[in-house]
């Protein structure tokens, strides 16, 4: 312990650290009634953290190479000590990635988190999620397997629907006409380097708003719920006589972090094959077409919106228009009100939409 | 040009996304034999339906396979130039058969009905059937067939000898496909048992009682090899859950104490 404060003293007396931890956390205040929701992004960054490290490690034993993709990645479930944990642990992050994503966007929908002056923060989640969406869809096809293979095909072959430039677009993703190593290759550099690249910056530029402009504060619990920011100057939204960060919300982000990682480990452990159908172990063939592929679970909302309409490019249309709104959305909705229950347009248009969602993905799985 | 080209291999990878291989194959163009044979009445155009449902049109093995001919020329389908070969006399059922199933050939001309090939004894269609020829399986084994000929007694010896080997191959298979489906390396397993059940079915034309029962002796042992594999994939799965439960009820744990450490500092 002695050394280890005389390693703290060495580094604090050259760049104060003691002094910026304590301004950072333990003098950082949270609004009285913040609620457990707020723990969301904390879970989110402990998941990418996993990706990165599990990542890494099937990366040491992984081949990108269309001939000895899917054996090395057999090779990793099958003989290298805790390949199979590492897999499954990187293949279900991926999905619980997404899935607490939308959650924390749920819950800053509803809060009005995402009202002036936190445009950016949502446009910067908002992207973020799309980025997530990206590096999945690249991961997926990496395994080399039938359901890797024809699910890519799919996913890039939409992009023909785009008048004038959408072969060349497919032909730029896949690096050819037909997915192939090529593909991989773009693929894995995507997956790996890129994205992470950019979800990492985008990450920070989102902790760095969220620094700057302050936490929001419920809407819950409180006479006054309307937004009071004017918007003609900037304003840090402080929290005077409001709970530490540091213990008390790291706490309870530990708290929350304990009980993903519970259910995480649950499926990882009890059910991995939630997610992964017959043909993710099936190794990739070009010449024979599984009867019934279908997307991961949420892209089959978009699936079946594609399938819905009398052709791609409407469907494509208006699944733009629909992200589009949503990623606008605090231009849009500039009402100063932030409670959910006193937004009853606003709370008819978000459960109608979810709804809507929820049942295309239903209706997308059994189609 | 190209345009065209990329149009036209959109469309076709379009509709290979979208139909079932088996609709596809349904919907290949029928070759000239077919075409022509189904037709026909009686006799002649008889044999197309009875394809139909045996195991060779499962496998895409059609009438050329055994016939030989040109299956795309409807002129000189049935041409000798083209290496038509036409329907066998009944000894020669076997060895024609043979060009392709050739241990089972040897099997064959080894056991007692080959050697009766002649005098009477049967072929290869008697009990399989011509045209709508069925997979081998001990279901062909059964009194009613084997009594045309002679009495089930020594038949059905056989048949019990080895039904509990079947039994055991396809449990065996069945494991063995579950473990594939779950990203399970079963190359070895499956190559082990693909060995194991070949020289099972080299049994199934074996009339020799004692013969029988001693081989499956020995294949049900190679059996019980496959199956110890398994048994220690099972054990292993077993104790992933076992560690499973304990981690879970850590991480568990965890949360409940932080929850209680945090309640201190309010």
């Amino acid at each position: 312990m002695a050394l280890f404060k005389r390693v703290i003293d060495w580094i604090d007396v050259r760049i104060g650290a003691r002094d910026l931890a304590q301004k950072q956390v333990g003098d950082y205040l949270l609004p009285r009634n913040i609620n457990v929701w707020y723990s969301m992004g904390s879970i989110l960054l402990f998941i990418f953290v996993m990706q990165i490290v599990t990542g890494i490690l099937l990366l040491i034993y992984y081949v990108p190479d269309a001939d000895k993709a899917f054996k090395s990645v057999t090779y990793i479930m099958n003989e290298v000590p805790f390949g199979w944990l590492i897999r499954m642990c990187h293949a279900v992050g991926s999905n619980m990635m997404v899935l607490v994503l939308l959650l924390h966007m749920f819950s800053v929908l509803f809060m009005g988190s995402y009202k002036g002056p936190r445009e950016l923060n949502w446009v910067t989640g908002f992207i973020l999620l799309t980025l997530v969406q990206g590096i999945s869809l690249t991961g997926y096809l990496l395994p080399w397997s039938q359901l890797s293979f024809w699910a890519t095909t799919v996913a890039t072959n939409s992009a023909n629907a785009i008048p004038v430039v959408g072969h060349y677009l497919v032909e730029f993703l896949r690096g050819g006409k037909l997915v192939g190593p090529a593909t991989l290759g773009r693929f894995f550099a995507l997956h790996v380097a890129v994205i992470p690249l950019a979800i990492g910056a985008l990450v920070g530029l989102h902790l760095f708003l969220l620094e700057r402009i302050g936490v929001s504060t419920p809407p819950f619990g409180l006479k006054e719920t309307k937004n009071s920011w004017q918007g003609k100057e900037f304003r840090y939204e402080g929290h005077p006589g409001g709970i530490r960060f540091f213990p008390n919300y790291a706490l309870q982000d530990l708290t929350s972090i304990a009980i993903y990682f519970a259910c995480f480990l649950g499926v990882v452990f009890f059910d991995p094959y939630l997610f992964f159908p017959r043909d993710a172990f099936l190794p990739a063939n070009a010449f024979v077409t599984p009867a019934h592929i279908k997307p991961e679970w949420y892209f089959l909302a978009n699936y079946q919106t594609l399938k819905i309409f009398p052709n791609e490019l409407i469907g494509l249309t208006v699944q733009g228009a629909a992200m589009t709104f949503l990623a606008l959305l605090p231009f849009i909705d500039r009402g100063p009100e932030r409670h959910p229950l006193k937004r009853p347009v606003f709370m008819v248009c978000t459960l109608g939409g979810i709804l809507l969602w929820l049942g295309l993905t239903v209706w997308g799985h059994y189609s | 040009m190209r345009h065209a080209n990329y149009v036209m291999n959109t469309i076709v990878l379009l509709f290979s996304l979208i139909l079932p291989v088996a609709v596809l194959a349904a919907e290949q163009p029928e070759i000239v034999c077919i075409q022509c044979h189904s037709t026909m009445p009686g006799k002649i155009g008889e044999p197309v339906n009875l394809w139909r449902g045996s195991v060779h049109a499962e496998n895409g093995i059609a009438c050329n396979a055994c016939h030989g001919g040109d299956p795309s020329d409807a002129a000189n389908a049935m041409s000798p130039a083209r290496g038509f070969l036409g329907a066998p006399k009944e000894k020669a059922i076997p060895a024609f058969c043979g060009r392709c199933h050739v241990g089972v050939h040897t099997d064959y001309l080894a056991s007692a009905h080959g050697r009766a090939l002649g005098k009477g004894g049967p072929t290869c269609v008697t009990c399989h059937s011509n045209h709508q020829v069925l997979k081998a399986s001990l279901d062909l084994i059964n009194e009613k067939s084997c009594t045309r000929c002679h009495s089930f007694e020594r038949a059905r010896v056989i048949k019990a000898a080895m039904q509990e080997t079947e039994a055991m191959i396809v449990g065996i298979d069945a494991r063995i496909k579950a473990y594939k489906a779950t990203g399970t390396d079963t190359d070895k397993l499956e190559k082990g048992l693909f060995a194991v059940r070949n020289r099972f079915h080299t049994l199934f034309h074996n009339v020799d009682v004692e013969m029988v029962k001693k081989e499956s002796t020995q294949i049900q042992a190679e059996l019980k090899k496959i199956e110890a594999v398994l048994q220690g994939l099972d054990d292993s799965r077993h104790k992933r859950k076992i560690a499973g439960a304990i981690v879970v009820a850590g991480a568990l744990l965890a949360a409940v104490f932080v929850h209680l450490l945090r309640k201190t500092y309010e």
